[in-house]
């Protein structure tokens, strides 16, 4: 039995071509993987993460478990195709071997078997098998035509808009599976075989057509076929469809530890082709929902980087909120690839900057309890004040860091892209902790909270968010509020609850002074206030737009007052809204006796 | 009768030839950020400023010489700007004053 026909041509070649890219791109990226990245790799290998990581590969990269998440039928399209294909492809190679035996066969061999495997005696159960998976994939197909044509049944207001090489790929795979089921069907139509899909599309065939057309017919099938799948896989490793086998490597690589930082590695190309642009971030964006920008979102600004032509205001436009991290099924770390794109394009180190740094203490007071207002606390003197009564109140001894003015604790400026400038801030700030040798880090800003445990180095030196601080002392009974009547909603600042994960203190605190309604969106799926530090490039108008947006969803709560935990959000909302606005320091500060 | 010192001091009053300026650069960066040109020069920005609490940083003046084409240390005086962006949250005229620092960075780089 020869596993040879010249219609064979176009699926080897282009399978061919396609391993070979798709193994020259690996093998170029790993080797360009910096030491302590591959050392991580080599020590990884060996233990319980493989294991953990072929878990991974089965559930996200066949199942599509996280999809599921977003939307069933969505999650339902995703599988069929990918877990459905992998299906055919298993079974049609236990076919093989059931056939005649553990044999050597060509690749095409195995994938046009039913071609070749005419003369050989039929097995039911797998022609069952091979109707029902191709079924399975077929759904898959169309549903994701249905998609195209009314995308909210799954779940989704907006797709991706795609570029031509995509759209080719697109097309290829499209066809695929329907030019299968004609190939196999007549097949059987001539040779008989089939279950119920193939057998009975060629049985049909057979009574309906003379067999000198189905010859033909049967020829041009195949040719069709094969050269769909050539077509598909010269396009693979050129478009989207990349993230097929790139997300493979990109779960051991995460499993093992590999990280993106604020600089660029070449691990970043694993995490930017292994982006399917299937646009799960576009709805979350509020740039899209509230501004109508929409060509800025991680799936457009990882194609623009992938193909080299990312521009700095795509780069800048982003609030870098995380509400697309969340729901990014693949969990590629799309914030620390915005920021290391930003720190290419701007970085530009400078020995001498801040030299005024030099000397520079105005801090005051004395205690092992530091505290740091951070920028937009001292721009939001109540809730200073507030953190002054509280600390009185519990009596405790603070060191004040900066209330008469200070570094900024460089989470703005590295966010920005200049991250070598934003180091000499943070190696400031650390060193003045140090210098008075606190035990505790208090701060009221979460985005100074996020650096401080991302970023600076301080051992020994605790850091609370004022959330978590307060929290503290309303336990160890040295706060007592009075619980009121008011009825409080939260908002959860960006940089607070994605950003640090803290989500239940601020709750806690609030249900201490008094009643706390829900939003909507909350927790992990909060807005964001709009006027996020991270972003450079909205204006003013549109700031207030996205607050507006926000602010109206915390009042349709019923609530009297509005309570957030970050003076920057404090400040955003308070534009959207004419309620009132507080910090969660003021409303406890306002119910202490 | 000795005036009494107060710590401050008056720029002294000089001209600037708009026409002997180059005008480019300023253009340029008018053209990206036209909503500068709605500042009112109220100094709230410069008020509020954390690098200008701890330096003679004055982002005002800054940008309103460059404006007027008098580039010379332009480029280093906002680098002593921390980009916190609190004079985005009180500029009254609402303009992206975090954008106009990078951008007259960029585009002074080299002067």
């Amino acid at each position: 039995m020869t596993f040879y026909a010249p219609f064979c041509l176009p699926f080897i070649l282009g399978a061919a071509l396609m391993f070979l890219i798709v193994a020259w791109k690996w093998g170029k990226w790993l080797w360009l993987l910096p030491h302590e990245d591959k050392m991580r790799i080599l020590r990884g290998l060996p233990t319980r993460r493989t294991v953990a990581a072929i878990g991974e590969v089965v559930s996200e990269s066949l199942l599509h478990r996280r999809i599921f998440r977003v939307n069933p039928l969505l999650g339902y399209m995703h599988m069929s195709l990918a877990f459905g294909w992998f299906l055919l492809i298993l079974t049609g190679w236990i076919e093989t071997v059931a056939h005649i035996g553990f044999r050597y066969v060509p690749l095409q061999g195995h994938v046009f078997f039913k071609y070749f495997a005419t003369g050989l005696e039929h097995k039911p159960v797998f022609d069952f098998l091979m109707d029902l998976f191709l079924l399975f994939v077929l759904s898959g197909v169309a549903l994701a035509w249905g998609k195209r044509f009314y995308s909210r049944a799954m779940g989704m207001h907006r797709t991706t808009k795609h570029v031509l090489g995509d759209r080719i790929a697109l097309s290829a795979l499209w066809f695929i599976f329907p030019a299968r089921l004609l190939a196999e069907s007549t097949t059987c139509a001539l040779y008989g075989g089939g279950s119920f899909l193939t057998g009975s599309l060629g049985g049909w065939m057979a009574e309906h057509i003379g067999v000198m057309p189905l010859m033909t017919l049967e020829s041009v099938a195949w040719w069709f076929y094969s050269s769909c799948l050539g077509l598909f896989f010269v396009a693979l490793p050129f478009s989207r469809y990349m993230h097929i086998f790139t997300e493979i490597p990109l779960i051991f690589l995460r499993r093992y530890g590999v990280r993106s930082s604020e600089k660029e590695s070449s691990y970043d190309r694993f995490q930017v082709e292994a982006c399917s642009r299937c646009g799960i971030c576009i709805d979350p964006c509020q740039l899209q929902s509230v501004l109508g920008i929409n060509d800025v979102q991680s799936v457009y600004f990882l194609r623009d980087r992938r193909y080299g032509h990312l521009r700095l205001q795509v780069a800048d436009n982003c609030l870098m909120c995380g509400r697309c991290v969340e729901r990014c099924p693949v969990n590629i770390d799309l914030n620390t690839l915005r920021l290391n794109s930003r720190d290419r394009m701007r970085n530009v180190p400078d020995e001498r900057r801040y030299g005024y740094f030099k000397g520079l203490d105005r801090s005051s007071g004395e205690g092992k309890v530091g505290y740091f207002a951070g920028c937009m606390t001292l721009l939001t003197p109540r809730t200073l004040t507030a953190m002054s009564t509280i600390f009185e109140a519990a009596g405790e001894e603070v060191w004040w860091a900066d209330r008469e003015g200070g570094v900024c604790c460089g989470r703005p400026l590295k966010l920005a892209g200049e991250t070598d400038s934003a180091r000499k801030m943070m190696k400031y700030n650390a060193d003045l902790f140090r210098k008075h040798g606190i035990t505790t880090l208090v701060t009221s800003c979460p985005i100074c909270l996020k650096v401080f445990r991302e970023d600076y180095d301080l051992p020994g030196v605790e850091v609370l968010h004022h959330s978590e601080y307060i929290l503290r002392l309303i336990r160890a009974g040295r706060l007592t509020p009075e619980r009121g009547t008011t009825r409080f909603t939260y908002h959860d600042p960006c940089e607070l609850g994605r950003g640090s994960g803290i989500y239940d203190e601020p709750r806690a605190v609030i249900e201490a002074v008094g009643q706390l309604l829900e939003p909507a969106s909350t927790r992990e799926n909060a807005l964001c206030c709009g006027s996020s530090v991270a972003n450079t490039a909205i204006s003013d108008g549109q700031q207030v737009q996205i607050a507006r947006a926000v602010a109206g969803e915390l009042e349709a709560t019923g609530a009297d007052v509005i309570v957030t935990a970050c003076p920057l959000c404090k400040k955003a909302i308070g534009r959207g809204t004419k309620g009132e606005v507080r910090d969660l320091a003021e409303i406890v500060a306002g119910a202490l006796k | 009768m000795a005036a009494i010192h107060f710590g401050y001091t008056i720029s002294k009053p000089r001209a600037i030839d708009l026409d002997r300026n180059n005008l480019r650069k300023s253009d340029e960066i008018l053209r990206e950020m036209p909503e500068l040109q709605t500042c009112i020069g109220c100094g709230a920005c410069t008020a509020i400023c954390t690098a200008g609490n701890l330096t003679s940083f004055n982002f005002r003046k800054v940008h309103t010489l460059v404006r007027r084409g008098e580039y010379q240390g332009a480029y280093e005086e906002m680098n002593k700007c921390m980009l916190c962006g609190k004079c985005r949250l009180v500029c009254p005229r609402g303009i992206n004053t975090r954008g106009v620092v990078m951008l007259i960075k960029r585009k002074l780089g080299d002067f």
